[in-house]
């Protein structure tokens, strides 16, 4: 588990984190997202003892950072940002070097490097030294690190950077599964990773929690309109005019806007995006009775919600408050 | 302390996979070899005398300490590698003291190496193992105490090159600021002080053979307080 209250810092006269509260349960992943310098990375440092809050609290298993820091870093397997690695080492030296430092011994420590080796997809580079190393394999030595004691708190500073598409789904696959029994923060520039990986989201803006919640609560919470996507085809022999369509589609009770209308095989079907508020009672149903009413044959019917992507240019956007 | 000696155990193994280990190494045995010879007019004077070789060692440390230390915090910074070593469960003085033993180590190894040349004029003349082991026990200790001195100026530098040029800054002022008293010809209380400071001053009875506890006491708490003052300023980053 890990808390946050209240917590602040500044780095000389400019604070970087501005009160923020959270709490992260056991057996959850929280994504940490916001544009650069909002404060995720301080966090994050914060949390894992490394900075020491200015004010606030921040406690991992009911620990207090700045209390007992060391205990706090037993707890905790820290992925930073930078992945610091020893470039004159080679990646089994690295992992001996964390072993060494985490003070595993015999069995378990053979047994805790080859776990974190094959669950990273280090073999194929183990022997080798670091500083030849592609992007790709340094953070996923530098996940290696991280979890190499098993630690119940994982703290992971934008885990998947420089990863190619199937190395993503493998540490995203891998993510989610050590988040079935640990706590694990991680943060995030890509919002696909949020809706992947978290089942807890906090969107930090300068410093300040823009948004909070699960992924989808945040989606509806923000959402503010209802859209739906029709593919429509005309019946047999006849021809869809785009200008009368577009009169009857107006016609549809409780529509706040018409957006896209687009013709397509030469007049026989259109598409036509429709823009509903939030308290219309089942747009659906409406779109539905209206298609039957006017004659339509209905092609595809798509809800559009809110991405998180438009949610949080949305809220990043505005400048800043909440 | 065991986890002391992880950390020593992997600076020390690092500083072997740059030349810097090696070059540090070789330019001490030449350099103070090549002055006891050349310089020193060891042939001229006809006499199996040593004191000048250890001389010129604590005349060495000025450039070799620092090109030791020069790396050990600044280059973990700019890497990097600072945030990892601060987030494993070490406090700051178990990886302050790893530091220091690992390049401590690196100095003592430069120093024994010395040790064949000594060895060699002893067969010239009539020779004392007591006196040359109070000249090594000098050596050993000045070392201790500057690469503390080093270790610190590196907690603060930005770079390696600054952290190199402060600490040689500093040795140098440490190991010639008596000699520059007396020739100046100052006298009394400032001298007495400028003496106090100086390494070179606490040095001199050592390079005679002669050992004090209060020199020593000088080496020891020179090394203490600067190794204090290195893991004051990693906690103090925490803070900032």
């Amino acid at each position: 588990m890990i808390e946050a209250r209240e917590l602040r810092k500044s780095y000389g006269d400019r604070e970087a984190v501005h009160g923020v509260s959270f709490v992260v349960e056991t057996g959850s992943v929280l994504g940490l997202l916001g544009p650069n310098g909002a404060g995720k990375t301080t966090i994050m440092k914060v949390l894992t003892g490394f900075h020491f809050p200015s004010s606030g609290a921040a406690l991992v298993d009911g620990i207090d950072v700045v209390e007992e820091p060391l205990a706090v870093k037993r707890r905790v397997g820290y992925l930073p940002e930078s992945v610091p690695l020893y470039q004159d080492m080679t990646a089994s030296e690295y992992l001996d070097f964390a072993a060494d430092s985490r003070g595993l011994e015999g069995n378990g420590r053979r047994e805790a490097i080859e776990r974190s080796v094959e669950s990273c997809g280090l073999g194929p580079v183990y022997r080798r030294p670091v500083e030849q190393l592609s992007k790709g394999y340094r953070q996923r030595l530098g996940l290696a690190q991280a979890i190499l004691h098993d630690p119940p708190i994982l703290i992971l500073d934008e885990p998947t950077t420089g990863l190619d598409p199937n190395q993503i789904i493998e540490i995203r696959a891998l993510i989610r599964e050590l988040g079935r029994e640990k706590t694990v923060i991680l943060s995030t520039h890509i919002l696909q990773e949020v809706e992947a990986v978290c089942s807890q989201v906090i969107i930090l803006n300068e410093g300040l929690v823009a948004a909070q919640g699960r992924p989808d609560e945040i989606g509806d919470a923000l959402k503010g309109e209802e859209r739906l996507r029709l593919r429509l085809k005309a019946v047999a022999g006849s021809i869809l005019e785009l200008p009368r369509l577009e009169a009857q589609l107006r016609a549809i009770p409780t529509l706040r806007s018409l957006g896209e209308l687009r013709g397509e095989s030469g007049g026989r079907a259109a598409t036509a995006e429709l823009v509903f508020s939030p308290s219309a009672a089942e747009p659906g149903e409406l779109v539905f009775d209206w298609v039957v009413a006017n004659g339509f044959k209905l092609l595809e019917v798509e809800r559009r919600r809110l991405s998180l992507e438009e949610i949080f240019v949305k809220l990043t956007a505005e400048g800043g408050a909440k | 302390m065991r986890r002391v000696l992880a950390i020593a155990r992997r600076e020390f193994r690092s500083s072997f996979n740059s030349p810097v280990a090696y070059a540090v190494i070789i330019s001490f045995l030449l350099f103070t070899s090549v002055s006891l010879f050349f310089l020193g007019a060891f042939f001229t004077r006809n006499q199996a005398d040593l004191r000048q070789y250890f001389d010129y060692m604590l005349k060495a440390f000025a450039f070799v300490i620092p090109a030791i230390t020069m790396r050990s915090w600044a280059e973990e910074r700019r890497t990097g590698t600072y945030e990892l070593l601060l987030t494993l469960p070490y406090t700051e003085s178990e990886l302050v003291l790893g530091k220091f033993l690992a390049a401590f180590a690196l100095a003592a190894l430069a120093i024994l190496l010395t040790l064949p040349l000594p060895l060699a004029v002893s067969l010239l003349g009539s020779f004392d193992p007591g006196v040359l082991a109070a000249q090594y026990l000098g050596v050993i200790f000045a070392a201790a105490a500057a690469v503390a001195l080093g270790q610190w100026v590196s907690s603060l530098a930005k770079n390696q090159v600054s952290a190199f040029l402060g600490a040689a800054f500093a040795m140098i002022f440490l190991v010639f600021i008596n000699s520059v008293a007396g020739f100046l010809r100052i006298g009394g209380t400032v001298a007495a002080i400028l003496n106090w400071l100086s390494l070179a001053f606490h040095y001199e009875a050592f390079a005679r053979g002669v050992a004090d506890t209060r020199d020593l006491a000088y080496f020891v708490a020179v090394g203490a307080l600067f190794l204090f003052l290195s893991t004051w300023n990693l906690s103090r980053r925490k803070w900032s």
